[in-house]
């Protein structure tokens, strides 16, 4: 191999190599998805991460505090039931095991409603930040799923009438802005369901009632 | 015969270093061509420190989750080491454990099911078909039918669903709880051991199987774990609009 020519042929095909080589690993490895994403679709997505580790901060935040004050009263040889009790409501409310009442949204819905329209309905609304939701008066929980065809659509075993309420307690404002901005659920859903009737209203004061359903898990286990 | 010995005995070592270096550029340049390939590519300026800010925040996301995790541990810890003799603390605590458990900020474990989805193989080639992808869609029905079925707990790529779990699309990939999830999705659940058994006869069920991956190409599988942790909820529960009703409503159990 003492041929010049042969000699940058091998030099220039193990130059390439290494460099494929190094480009398939970094490929590899990077698998986020990230790099698939329009500037559009990255920038959502940028605003949501912040909204949502905003959020988380303000929840470390809230229970730094909470751990500070349950240290401090069992240092003053207090017991923590105050503390515990209004965590409990908290979390009650925040389960659906209790009740509650708020300012928020009524969203009326008449005609043809599929029960794929009511779940992108709770979808939506979740993602609006809606703390309790309650259809035809029924609480949703995870588990609750729509079901059955317009004109006998139930949840958790409760058939709903038409006219069909969901009530939403939240920020009124956000929510009403999510369902009903240009290209939003209301009208993507009037655009494709013909007949269909979607009105949202704020409300200054809106119950809903605690779950019915038992949420405690009987098969799985905590691991605590 | 012969002469086709004499011929291979002629080739030097070179030439067999630079035909396997040869061979492994072809294989290099096919399997870097294929994975350039995925869904879309963009290539404007703007996107470098937007993937830079995005990969940052989810790495902020992840130690923020860890936080939550650890100080709602601590806390539990602290709040049943006082319990003593107060029957009213130790009520409280017990009732806690039971609200926490119900609302999914406790671990769950025990036998269940696994639902990887995955794009149809030919969804890089593909432009513009979004029937091949995994959709939000695809997710929350697999979610909703694992609900249907019986299970206890469910989670998409480790996020819980809860109360406040919404599913949506974002160019292609999820915000489940507001996290950002990359294909392939993993749906866990535990449930009761008839769970695959229930899902397998839902109509709805294999309606969507059949929809998805048999018309649409999506990859799905399902394992069946006799074990497998379902983890808590690692997100806010601060509630700023819902209260306590001024009159007394019933409650649920616990």
């Amino acid at each position: 191999m003492r041929n010049p020519r042969s000699q940058i042929a091998i030099a220039a095909v193990a130059l390439l190599l290494g460099f494929l080589i190094v480009a398939q690993i970094r490929g590899q490895t990077v698998g986020t998805g990230l790099e698939n994403r329009s500037a559009q679709d990255l920038t959502l997505l940028v605003a949501n991460l912040n909204t949502r580790n905003d959020q988380l901060r303000g929840e470390v935040a809230d229970l730094g505090r909470q751990l500070d004050s349950i240290t401090a009263a069992q240092a003053r040889g207090d017991t923590s039931a105050g503390q515990l009790r209004d965590d409990l409501v908290r979390t009650r409310i925040w389960s659906s095991l209790d009740a509650a009442e708020g300012p928020g949204i009524q969203v009326v819905l008449r005609g043809p409603v599929t029960a794929t329209v009511l779940q992108d309905l709770f979808n939506e609304l979740r993602n609006a930040g809606a703390e309790a939701i309650a259809v035809g008066g029924v609480r949703l929980v995870p588990a609750t799923v729509a079901g059955g065809s317009p004109g006998s659509l139930s949840v958790e075993n409760t058939l709903l009438s038409d006219p069909l309420k969901v009530l939403a307690i939240g920020n009124a404002a956000t929510m009403t802005g999510t369902l009903t901005r240009a290209g939003g659920l209301v009208a993507q859903e009037l655009a494709t369901n013909p007949g269909l009737g979607i009105e949202v209203t704020p409300a200054d004061l809106l119950d809903v009632p605690a779950t019915t359903r038992d949420l405690v898990p009987h098969v799985a286990q905590p691991r605590l | 015969m012969s002469g086709a010995w004499v011929r291979f005995r002629s080739i030097t070592t070179w030439e067999i270093t630079l035909f396997a270096a040869l061979a492994v550029l072809g294989f290099l340049v096919t399997a870097q061509l294929r994975s350039e390939t995925p869904r879309v590519q963009y290539t404007s300026q703007e996107r470098a420190p937007l993937i830079g800010t995005a990969l940052g925040l989810q790495v902020e996301q992840k130690a923020l989750q860890g936080q939550i995790l650890d100080l709602r541990n601590r806390i539990t810890a602290t709040e049943t080491s006082n319990q003593g003799s107060d029957a009213l603390v130790k009520q409280l605590n017990d009732a806690l454990f039971q609200a926490r458990l119900a609302g999914g900020l406790t671990a769950l474990e025990g036998g269940g099911l696994v639902i990887q989805l995955e794009d149809a193989p030919q969804a890089a080639q593909a432009t513009g078909g979004s029937d091949l992808l995994v959709t939000g869609l695809d997710v929350r029905s697999v979610v909703e039918q694992l609900w249907l079925a019986g299970a206890e707990a469910v989670a998409v790529n480790d996020e819980r669903v809860v109360s406040t779990t919404a599913i949506l699309d974002i160019g292609g990939s999820l915000l489940v709880n507001s996290a950002y999830l990359a294909p392939p999705y993993q749906v866990k659940a535990v449930g009761p051991k008839d769970l695959y058994s229930q899902l397998a006869a839902s109509a709805s069920w294999v309606d969507f199987v059949a929809a998805r991956a048999g018309q649409n190409g999506i990859r799905l599988s399902i394992a069946v774990p006799a074990d497998l942790v379902v983890p808590a909820y690692a997100g806010s529960v601060t509630i700023r609009y819902a209260r306590t009703p001024a009159s007394p409503a019933p409650s649920a159990k616990p």
